[in-house]
C-alpha cells in the first residue's frame, strides 16, 4: 500500500524531525541516543553497531536495530513502527530488531506534544510520518556515503535489500554505516512508499522471544547484587501510615515507610512478600473513608444526577439546555461499576540510586513522566536519570501511573548503590489499583414521525483529570464516546457532572468510551424499536452521510448474516463505535441456555482504521479488545466496601477463559488509505451494548447496568450456571472479603477455587 | 540447601525448602521465563512440567520438586524449535506475552495426553488466563502443532 499519510499536526512532526536529526545528528547527539540502552539480561548482544541518527543502528553483521519511543505491551506497536522505518530504509525484515529506548525528547510522540508515552491509541498516528521520514533519511545518508566511498554519482546509486549498488559495484549497509553517520541528513528525503512492508502482515519481531522465555518484562529484570522489595499499600483508600513503622521482620533487610504504604526489602521476592504480609501497620484514615462502598458511591451519584453542577459538553442543533422532544422521550438510567486493570504482569519497578545517578528499569507506558518522577524524588538533573523500558506484561492504562515508580525509587534511595526490584503482589495490584471509574448516566431520547432523533445524556462520573491534579472542568476522558457521535441527530445535548468519589480512578482500555458507548448503542436500539425500525436499518439512516461508518455497520451485518434469522433460541445484537479516528461495528450472536446465563457464539467485527500498517496486528488487537470487552461486560466489577476494593485476586475477578471463547471474525475495511486510526482500544466499547441488544431481542429484557450477568439476574450476586460459555459467573458480591490477607504473600487459600 | 533438577541440569540453591518452586526458579536459579501471575494457582502463568505433567509452580513447595524432572519454558527446546513454539510463532499468538510461557507449557502437556485434541479437549485442558485475549490463536496453534 502506498500513498502519503496526512497528519493533523505537521508542525509537531517537523519539530520531531528536527529533534530527531538536526539537533542530534552531531557526534554528541549520536552518542546521546545510544549510551543508555538497557543492560538487561537477554537483550540482543550488542556487537559493533553504528548509530546513524537517533533511530537506526546498523551492525557490521548487517543486522539493523530500529529504535522506537513506544512501549510494547502486546499491541505489536514497536514492530509496527519498525515496519514503517524498514520500508523506507530498504532493508530485509529478517535483519530487523527493535528496541524501546530510554526516555528522552528525541523519541517523543508528536501527538503527545513530544512527550514519550504509549496510550490513547496514538502511537501509529503520532509516529507514522516522522518515523517514515527517519527511515528515508537514513537511507539517503547511506546512499550519500556510498557515493563518497565508491566515487560514484549519487543518481547512479540504488538502495535495496541492505545494500547500495551501482553499475560498478555494491556496498553493504554494514560497510557504509560509519561513513553514513557523518553525512548531513536531508531536509526532505524522498519517500519511496514501495508497499513492501507498510500494509503487510509481517511477523512481529517480539514474538519469538515470547515463546522461549527469553523476553524480558519488568518483573524479569535481574541485576548483580540486587535486593527485592514488596509493599503493603493502605488497605483503605486515602490512608496513610500512622506512628512508628513496624520492626523489620526476621530474615528481611529493612522496612521503609512510604506515607501511603510500607515496604519491606529482602533477599528474594517471596521473602519480601511474606514479610510484607506479616507487617502490623497502623493506618490513619481520612474522615469517613471506611464508610465508602458501592452503595454509597451510587447514592452520591444519584444525588449529583439530580442536583450536581452540570457542565455542557456538547450541543448539536438545539439551544443549550433544551431538547426538541417530539412525542414522549424514552428516559433511561444506566450504571457502571469500577473495573480493575488486572494486567497479567503485576506492577513492578527496579531502581538503582546513587548520589549522582538514578537508573530505572520499568514496564512503563510513560517514560517522560517516569523521568520527571525520578528527578523530583532525587533532585538529580535530567542528565543523571536513565529510564529503561522493559517489555510490559499488559499495560491497559495502569502503567501510565507513577505510584509504583515512586515507591521503587524511594525504596532504592534507602540503599544507595544497590538495585532494588519492587514487586506488588497480585493482591496489592487489585487492592491499590486506580480503577476504571464507576458512572451513572441518564439518557433521554426520542424519534419523531419523520425520523428526527432528539438526544440528551447526562454523565455523572469521577474526573480522571481532576484526580490527577487537573481542573474541575469537563473531563474529556470521562466524556469520550458521549460526544462526537457520528449519528445525524437532529438535536443533542451532552452534560457532565463531576463526581468526587473517594475511590482512585485511572485510565483503562477505552476508558470513557467503554461507558458512554454502552449508553449510546443500547439507547439507539431502544429508539429504533420505539420507531418500529430494525436496528441495522435505523443506524443506516442515521449514518447515511458518513460513508466509513456506514460501511463498517454494513460489513459487520453482512459478516453476521444479519438479514438471515439466527437459529431458534438465538439472537443477534449490533453495536457501533467511532473512536481514535477508527470505526468499528460488531454483531454478537448469543443464547440464554438457562436463567441468568448467556452463551456467546460469535462476535463479528468490521473495522476501519484507515490504513493498517500491519493488518494481522490490527486483527489481533481487535480480537483482544473483544475478549477484554467480554470479560468486562459479563463479569467485570470491583465492589467497594468499608473503603476498600473487595477484589483481591483472579479467583474473584472473573475473566474470559478458553472455554468461554466465542468465534471472533474480523473484517478489515480500508475506508481511507490516507487516514490512520488507533486499533488498540476501539473493539472494547461495542461488546457490552451488542450483548445487551441481543439479550433484548432474545428475551425483551433491557439490561442497563454492568456487569450484564448480574443485571440479568436482577442484581445481587450472579451465581454460576451450566453453560459452556459465559455462564459461570463468579461475582464475589459486594460483601465480605474486606479482611483478606495476603496469605503466603500471594493470596489467601480460603478464597480460591471459585473459578477453577 | 536444596537441589533441584531443572531442564536437565542440577541446581543447588540456598532457599528455604518451603519456598514455592516458582520463586526458586525465578529468583534463585534465574530462570525468569516462568511467570508470577496470581500466586494461588488460578491463572496458570507459572505452569511448568514436573515429570512431564503440567503443574502450577506458584503453590508447589520446592521440596516437593526435589528428585523430579522439572521443565521450564527455557528447557522446552534449545532454540525455540519445539513444535508448539513453532506453531505459536506461525499463528502469531502472543500479544504482551506474559502468560504465554505457562500457556505453552499447558499446551505441551495437553498434547502429550491428547496428541490430536478436539476443541473441547482444549477448552478443558488449557485453562490459563490470558488478559490480552489470545485464546482463539492459542487454539489454532495447538491444532497446528498437533498436525505437526
Amino acid at each position: 500500500m502506498t500513498g502519503t499519510i496526512s497528519t493533523r499536526d505537521d508542525a509537531a512532526v517537523d519539530s520531531f524531525d528536527r529533534r530527531g536529526f538536526l539537533q542530534r545528528s552531531g557526534a554528541a547527539g549520536l552518542l546521546y541516543a545510544f549510551s543508555i540502552v538497557a543492560p538487561v539480561r537477554g537483550a540482543r548482544a550488542a556487537g559493533p553497531s553504528q548509530p546513524i541518527g537517533a533511530f537506526v543502528r546498523i551492525g557490521a553483521d548487517e543486522n539493523v536495530t530500529i529504535l522506537v519511543g513506544v512501549s510494547e505491551m502486546g499491541q505489536g506497536i514497536a514492530s509496527g513502527i519498525a515496519q514503517v522505518v524498514a520500508e523506507e530504509l530498504m532493508v530485509d525484515w529478517s535483519r530487523v530488531s527493535v528496541e524501546t529506548v530510554n526516555a528522552g525528547t528525541t523519541y517523543g510522540n508528536p501527538f503527545l506534544r513530544g512527550t514519550q508515552g504509549t496510550f490513547g491509541s496514538l502511537s501509529m498516528r503520532g509516529y507514522f510520518a516522522p518515523m517514515r521520514k527517519a527511515g528515508a533519511t537514513v537511507r539517503e545518508m547511506l546512499r550519500a556515503a556510498a557515493a563518497q566511498a565508491m566515487n560514484a554519482p549519487l543518481s547512479s546509486l540504488i538502495a535495496a535489500n541492505g545494500r547500495v549498488s551501482s553499475a560498478s559495484g555494491t556496498m553493504t549497509y554494514g560497510q557504509l554505516a560509519a561513513l553514513a553517520a557523518q553525512q548531513t541528513p536531508m531536509d526532505k528525503p524522498p519517500l519511496l512508499g514501495t508497499g513492501r512492508y507498510v500494509g503487510v502482515s509481517l511477523p512481529r519481531t517480539d514474538i519469538p522471544a515470547k515463546t522461549t522465555g527469553a523476553a524480558i518484562f519488568g518483573l524479569d529484570v535481574r541485576l548483580p547484587g540486587m535486593l527485592y522489595a514488596a509493599v503493603v499499600n493502605s488497605p483503605v483508600f486515602g490512608g496513610t501510615v500512622s506512628g512508628a513503622l513496624p520492626p523489620t521482620p526476621s530474615g528481611s533487610v529493612a522496612v521503609v515507610g512510604l506515607d501511603t504504604a510500607v515496604a519491606v526489602i529482602a533477599r528474594d521476592t517471596y521473602t519480601a512478600f511474606r514479610a510484607a504480609q506479616s507487617l502490623a501497620v497502623k493506618w490513619q484514615l481520612p474522615a469517613g473513608a471506611s464508610g465508602v462502598s458501592t452503595a454509597s458511591v451510587l447514592t452520591q451519584a444519584q444525588d449529583l444526577m439530580a442536583t450536581g453542577e452540570v457542565q455542557t459538553a456538547e450541543t448539536v442543533g438545539v439551544a443549550q439546555g433544551t431538547i426538541v422532544a417530539a412525542g414522549t422521550p424514552l428516559d433511561r438510567t444506566y450504571s457502571f461499576p469500577y473495573l480493575a486493570h488486572a494486567c497479567m504482569e503485576v506492577l513492578n519497578c527496579t531502581a538503582l540510586v546513587t548520589s549522582t545517578s538514578c537508573t530505572i528499569w520499568a514496564p512503563t507506558q510513560a517514560q517522560t513522566s517516569t523521568a520527571a518522577t525520578a528527578a523530583r524524588l532525587t533532585g538529580l538533573p535530567a542528565s543523571a536519570i536513565t529510564v529503561n523500558t522493559t517489555l510490559l506484561g499488559g499495560g491497559l492504562g495502569r502503567k501510565i501511573e507513577q505510584d509504583f515508580i515512586s515507591q521503587a525509587i524511594r525504596i532504592a534511595q534507602t540503599v544507595p548503590g544497590t538495585p532494588v526490584k519492587l514487586t506488588w503482589s497480585r493482591e496489592q495490584d487489585f487492592g491499590a489499583d486506580q480503577y476504571r471509574s464507576a458512572a451513572l448516566v441518564r439518557a433521554r431520547a426520542s424519534v419523531d414521525a419523520v425520523g428526527n432523533v432528539s438526544w440528551w445524556t447526562r454523565l455523572v462520573a469521577p474526573s480522571y483529570a481532576y484526580q490527577h491534579g487537573g481542573s474541575t472542568g469537563i473531563d474529556f476522558i470521562a466524556i469520550a464516546g458521549a460526544t462526537g457521535l457520528p449519528y445525524a441527530f437532529a438535536g443533542k445535548l451532552v452534560e457532565y457532572v463531576r463526581h468526587p468519589a473517594a475511590v482512585p480512578v485511572g485510565s483503562w482500555r477505552a476508558i470513557g468510551c467503554s461507558i458512554n458507548t454502552f449508553v449510546a448503542e443500547t439507547m439507539v436500539d431502544e429508539i429504533a424499536a420505539a420507531a418500529g425500525s430494525d436496528p441495522l436499518a435505523f443506524r443506516q439512516k442515521l449514518l447515511a452521510d458518513n460513508p466509513r461508518a456506514l460501511a463498517v455497520v454494513n460489513a459487520a451485518a453482512s459478516l453476521a448474516n444479519w438479514t438471515t434469522p439466527p437459529a431458534a433460541g438465538r439472537a443477534r445484537g449490533l453495536a457501533f463505535c467511532f473512536s481514535d479516528n477508527a470505526y468499528v461495528a460488531m454483531v454478537v450472536e448469543l443464547s440464554q441456555p438457562t436463567a441468568g446465563s448467556l452463551r456467546i457464539f460469535t462476535v463479528s467485527c468490521a473495522v476501519d482504521v484507515g490504513m493498517a500498517v500491519n493488518p494481522d496486528s490490527v486483527i489481533a488487537q481487535i480480537e483482544g479488545g473483544v475478549v477484554h470487552g467480554l470479560s468486562a461486560a459479563l463479569w467485570g466489577e470491583v465492589p467497594i466496601s468499608n473503603g476498600r476494593a473487595s477484589v483481591r485476586n483472579f479467583n474473584n475477578y472473573r475473566m474470559v477463559r478458553m472455554r468461554d471463547m466465542p468465534t471472533i471474525n474480523v473484517r478489515l475495511i480500508d475506508g481511507n488509505p490516507n487516514s490512520l486510526g488507533g486499533a488498540g482500544e476501539i473493539s472494547v466499547p461495542p461488546v457490552a451494548p451488542a450483548i445487551a441488544n441481543a439479550v433484548a431481542r432474545l428475551t425483551g429484557q433491557r439490561l442497563r447496568s454492568l456487569p450484564l450477568l448480574r443485571a440479568l439476574t436482577g442484581g445481587g450476586t450472579s451465581s454460576g450456571s451450566t453453560s459452556g460459555t459465559a455462564g459461570s459467573g463468579s461475582g464475589s458480591g459486594s460483601s465480605g472479603s474486606t479482611n483478606r490477607s495476603d496469605s503466603r504473600g500471594t493470596g489467601d487459600r480460603s478464597e480460591r477455587g471459585e473459578d477453577d | 540447601m536444596l537441589t533441584l533438577k531443572v531442564n536437565g541440569k542440577s541446581y543447588t540453591v540456598d532457599a528455604p525448602d518451603s519456598t514455592p518452586l516458582l520463586w526458586v526458579l525465578r529468583d534463585h536459579i534465574g530462570l525468569t521465563g516462568t511467570k508470577y501471575g496470581c500466586g494461588i494457582e488460578v491463572c496458570g502463568a507459572c505452569t511448568v512440567l514436573v515429570d512431564g505433567e503440567a503443574e502450577k509452580s506458584c503453590d508447589m513447595e520446592a521440596r516437593e520438586a526435589v528428585g523430579k524432572n522439572i521443565t521450564t519454558i527455557e528447557g522446552l527446546s534449545p532454540d525455540g524449535s519445539h513444535p508448539v513454539q513453532k506453531a505459536w510463532v506461525a499463528e502469531q499468538v502472543p500479544q504482551c506475552g506474559f502468560c504465554q510461557s505457562g500457556m505453552i507449557m499447558s499446551a505441551v502437556s495437553l498434547l502429550r495426553r491428547k496428541p490430536n485434541p478436539t476443541d473441547s479437549d482444549i477448552d478443558s485442558g488449557v485453562n490459563n488466563l490470558c488478559v490480552c485475549g489470545t485464546y482463539q490463536r492459542v487454539r489454532a496453534a495447538i491444532h497446528r502443532a498437533a498436525k505437526g
